[in-house]
């Protein structure tokens, strides 16, 4: 046979050039001038179409309308208005709470986590991550507020000192949700602002007028010295240590407000972890449909954001969609098996009951799509077929919390008080306005804020080199820090 | 802050026995406690204020079926399941009484309490129903009681204010509580005399009395929450 | 010093290994670490440049933060129970499980906030060292700021050029916060 081995032409020049240009896909081994890349960044940033401006229009009108609006009438009127009763006390209001505290989770998430453990394909899409856990706090903070039967009076769960020395209390699990969600917010607004200080101070340097004054003052006077640098990796890697058990602590905490109470079908021990994994299932995939959509309107991103990073991310995907499945069954099983009369009542009733399409729908987007889509690094190199799936499973986790409140709170203790529960038109305008609000908040940032830390992918590509090993050449990365 | 001290352990027995499910009971404790109309279609909704629900089950098949009442109202738990889970105290265990308080004025309605309690014996105003009472019915609004705004959170407080009354009452006479003169409204109304409430602490009280029955039984025990609300088995004799 | 005049060398990006050299040249000259910074749009540590570590009080700021959090939700926690006692739930009024979740929260967020304070406290309180900056810095050109006497301005400028540099004489100090 050897003598058929024929030698392959092309091969011969350079042996190495195949391989560098197969590793030319990933941002990394893709380096263009620090210049050229602060353009993109800035083009990116001050390019806005017709289009952009009427989408943005319609947001701010729906979320005055659906979300502001009916909020108003509803503070006038009464909770009432929506489609709450007894015993579905806790309906819509508080299952859009979990969704978009769930929702933030992933920024931190992916910039923290990914960034303790130096997942290096974090770089280009941590600012986007973390704008979106700012954002989608900022929507979830606003649904305890719009649950309140009397919300004038909100500022009651606040501890301070007042005239007859009654504080709140702090046993409740809504005082823990009111300080976890304010640690939260706090922290992951820094996080999000400590990273872009030398990204603002390019943007201070190339910009003029009102943005020149207001990134002036926002970058702090940073001129990029060795100690400015050692201080902000200093604060950094505290942020990142310290946010990622706070992290863990919201959603637990979140999921006390249900475990803690004697409800059949709350009181389970396994919730904390069960709706951690859910929040970053849903939260990474809400980064992933909103990288997509960064990468197919926002100028210039495509360079940025590359099928690399949806692979990444879809596999993670997979990995927590498996953990969530593990999660779930671990939850239904148990109570199941040992579980009292009621807990066994409600585990049925999900499964058989007049809303158990719901049920279905939320196993078949957070397990069924994932699982059959997810293997395959075709798919998911897929854009639009990864646009269809994340969507899917926040559909898929909105219905997880959608059973998990208003369904389980209609089959207690007593079967003379079941009920079902049926959103009215308010509740449905107010979750929608507040998805309008998060776009709406999105869509301004991503023209004010350098959607990509160029700094951290500038790091990235300098970390980054070739590795001649035998005859080929294989990637590697060096520790800078 | 005045010192509480206990003052008896209050506490109510429902005989099913000589329940009828007349509702009676119902409809005192709305004209005592202003609770008030909440309309036909929200009233089907699943949103009346009473503070009494009037639990109907079936028994048998149809047609021989009989019903069997029991009503239920806040059972003013010792280790209330409503209480440690609201962040602003607005539901608070009382010392003298012993039993389960709502502070109307510190209530932001989180409607936690509602969703921790097994009985579901809590109400909560979706709008101002006790404003919208046309002119001259508010007259039957009583003074003694507040009347709760939209956002609040209410149930059963076994008459606390008649509580007050009575033992004000027997202070300014200079002598003890008897026994039955504090009534309930609920207690007051019922037609079969099936409602007993008074001091249990007192062995000699007919609520005591009551208690050493052997039908006696409390709902949820399982639970721990320690109702003061004791229940009577029924044997059926009653109704269809 | 108030003959000295604040000199910057310009690198490239690629030049690292110049503005290294660059600095060791200076050193040769005469001028102290005290006297050159460097600026850069990209972090580069000190062991790099082969600079004098830098040092920053932001662990203790932090730390400090984490403490006061901390006694807050033992005051939260165990003190205003007292200060108005009331009974839920069958509870004892201080409970010890109850008080962690709260305790956690507020060290976290007093470790956080001031961790957050101690940067923006060392970022605007005055710094020392030649100060001067020029916008193609965040370009990711690398700036060796030094001062030094006009007796050495021949010398550095033969020194500093053969290494590839572009010299501005004179850097200005902009003002880049209000």
């Amino acid at each position: 046979m050897a003598a058929e081995v024929k030698p392959i032409p092309n091969a011969i020049p350079s042996p190495h050039a195949a391989e560098e240009e197969d590793l030319r896909e990933h941002l990394m081994f893709d380096p263009r001038p620090r210049e050229e890349m602060n353009r993109m960044v800035m083009d990116s940033m001050t390019h806005t179409t017709p289009r952009y401006w009427i989408v943005v229009g319609i947001l701010a009108v729906l979320t005055a309308v659906l979300l502001y609006g009916v909020w108003g009438y509803m503070i006038f009127t009464g909770i009432g208005i929506s489609g709450e009763r007894r015993p579905n006390y806790w309906g819509i209001f508080i299952v859009s709470l979990v969704f978009w505290i769930g929702i933030s989770h992933a920024g931190t998430f992916v910039s923290a986590i990914l960034r303790v453990f130096k997942a290096e394909f974090r770089r280009p899409f941590t600012r986007a991550a973390e704008l979106m856990t700012t954002f989608g706090l900022a929507a979830g903070a606003l649904w305890p507020l719009i649950h309140l039967g009397r919300v004038w009076v909100f500022y009651w769960m606040i501890p301070y000192p007042n005239a007859r020395w009654l504080w709140p209390n702090f046993r409740s699990p809504l005082v823990w949700d009111f300080m976890a969600i304010t640690t939260y917010l706090l922290s992951s607004t820094i996080y999000l602002y400590l990273p872009l200080l030398p990204d603002l101070a390019m943007a201070r340097d190339r910009t003029k007028g009102w943005r020149h004054v207001v990134y002036k003052f926002l970058a702090l006077g940073w001129r990029g010295t060795e100690a400015e640098w050692f201080r902000l990796r200093k604060a950094i890697n505290i942020f990142a240590i310290a946010i990622i058990p706070v992290m863990f602590s919201v959603h637990t905490i979140v999921s006390w407000d249900f475990a803690v109470a004697q409800t059949g079908g709350w009181n389970s021990t396994i919730f904390g972890p069960y709706f951690i994994i859910g929040a970053i299932l849903s939260g990474v995939s809400a980064v992933v449909t909103i990288l997509i959509i960064l990468r197919a309107t926002l100028k210039n991103m495509d360079y940025f954001i590359r099928l690399e990073h949806i692979d990444a991310l879809g596999k993670l995907l997979l990995v927590f969609s498996m953990a969530w499945a593990y999660f779930f069954f671990n939850d239904y099983m148990v109570s199941w098996y040992g579980g009292s009369e009621v807990v066994r009542t409600i585990l049925t009733f999900h499964a058989s009951g007049p809303s158990a399409w719901i049920w279905y729908v939320m196993l078949l987007c957070n397990v069924a799509i994932p699982w059959l889509t997810l293997w395959s690094k075709k798919l998911r190199r897929t854009p639009w077929l990864m646009l269809i799936v994340t969507l899917g499973i926040n559909v898929g986790m909105y219905f997880e919390r959608y059973t998990i409140i208003p369904i389980t709170l209609g089959h207690q203790r007593m079967p003379f008080d079941w009920g079902e529960y049926t959103p009215r038109l308010p509740e449905i305008s107010l979750a929608l306005g507040s998805l309008c609000l998060f776009m709406l908040l999105y869509m301004l940032a991503s023209r004010f804020i350098p959607m990509v830390p160029v700094w951290e992918v500038r790091e990235g590509q300098e970390a980054h080199q070739l590795r001649k090993v035998g005859k080929t050449v294989v990637p590697s990365v060096s520790e800078l820090e | 802050m005045a010192e509480e001290t206990n003052q008896g352990v209050w506490g109510l027995v429902i005989d099913l026995n000589l329940c009828t499910g007349c509702n009676a009971c119902v409809t005192a404790c709305a004209m005592e406690n202003n609770i008030p109309w909440v309309g036909e279609e929200d009233a089907g909704y699943g949103r009346s204020m009473s503070w009494i629900n009037m639990q109907r089950y079936w028994e048998g098949e149809y047609p021989e079926v009989s019903p069997s009442y029991q009503p239920v109202m806040c059972q003013q738990c010792g280790r209330a399941p409503c209480e440690p889970v609201c962040p602003v105290f607005a539901t608070v265990h009382s010392e003298s009484e012993q039993i389960n308080l709502q502070v109307y004025n510190r209530c932001i309605g989180t409607r936690y309490c509602a969703n921790n309690c097994p009985y579901m014996a809590r109400k909560f105003n979706w709008f101002d129903y006790a404003y919208n009472i046309p002119e001259p019915m508010n007259y039957y609004l009583n003074p003694s009681v507040t009347v709760r705004r939209r956002g609040v959170m209410e149930k059963c407080t076994f008459c606390v204010q008649r509580i007050h009354d009575g033992q004000e009452n027997a202070r300014a006479q200079g002598r003890a509580v008897i026994d039955g003169e504090i009534m309930t409204a609920c207690q007051q109304a019922c037609p079969a005399d099936a409602i007993i409430f008074g001091d249990m602490t007192d062995p000699e009280s007919q609520v005591s009395q009551a208690l050493r029955s052997q039908r006696k039984y409390v709902l949820l025990e399982e639970l721990g929450t320690q109702p003061k609300v004791t229940y009577l088995k029924g044997e059926g004799y009653y109704g269809g | 010093m108030a003959t000295s005049v604040v000199h910057m060398a310009l690198f490239k990006e690629e030049q690292l290994d110049e503005a290294a050299e660059a600095i060791q040249v200076l050193r040769n000259l005469g001028i102290s670490d005290k006297d050159i910074s460097v600026i850069s749009g990209t972090p580069f540590s000190e062991k790099m440049l082969g600079r004098p570590m830098a040092w920053t009080s932001i662990p203790l700021i932090g730390g400090a933060g984490a403490v006061v959090g901390f006694l807050v939700s033992v005051f939260l926690n165990f003190g205003t129970p007292l200060l108005y006692p009331i009974q839920v739930g069958g509870m004892g009024l201080q409970t010890i499980p109850t008080s962690i979740v709260l305790t956690f929260e507020l060290t976290m967020l007093g470790l956080l906030i001031s961790t957050f304070i101690g940067v923006l406290v060392e970022t605007i309180s005055p710094s020392y060292g030649p100060r001067g900056y020029d916008a193609r810095v965040t370009d990711g050109q690398i700036a060796v700021l030094f001062s030094s006497g006009a007796e050495l301005d021949a010398s550095l400028h033969d020194a500093l050029s053969h290494l590839g540099a572009e010299i501005v004489h004179g850097a200005e100090d902009k003002k880049l916060w209000p």
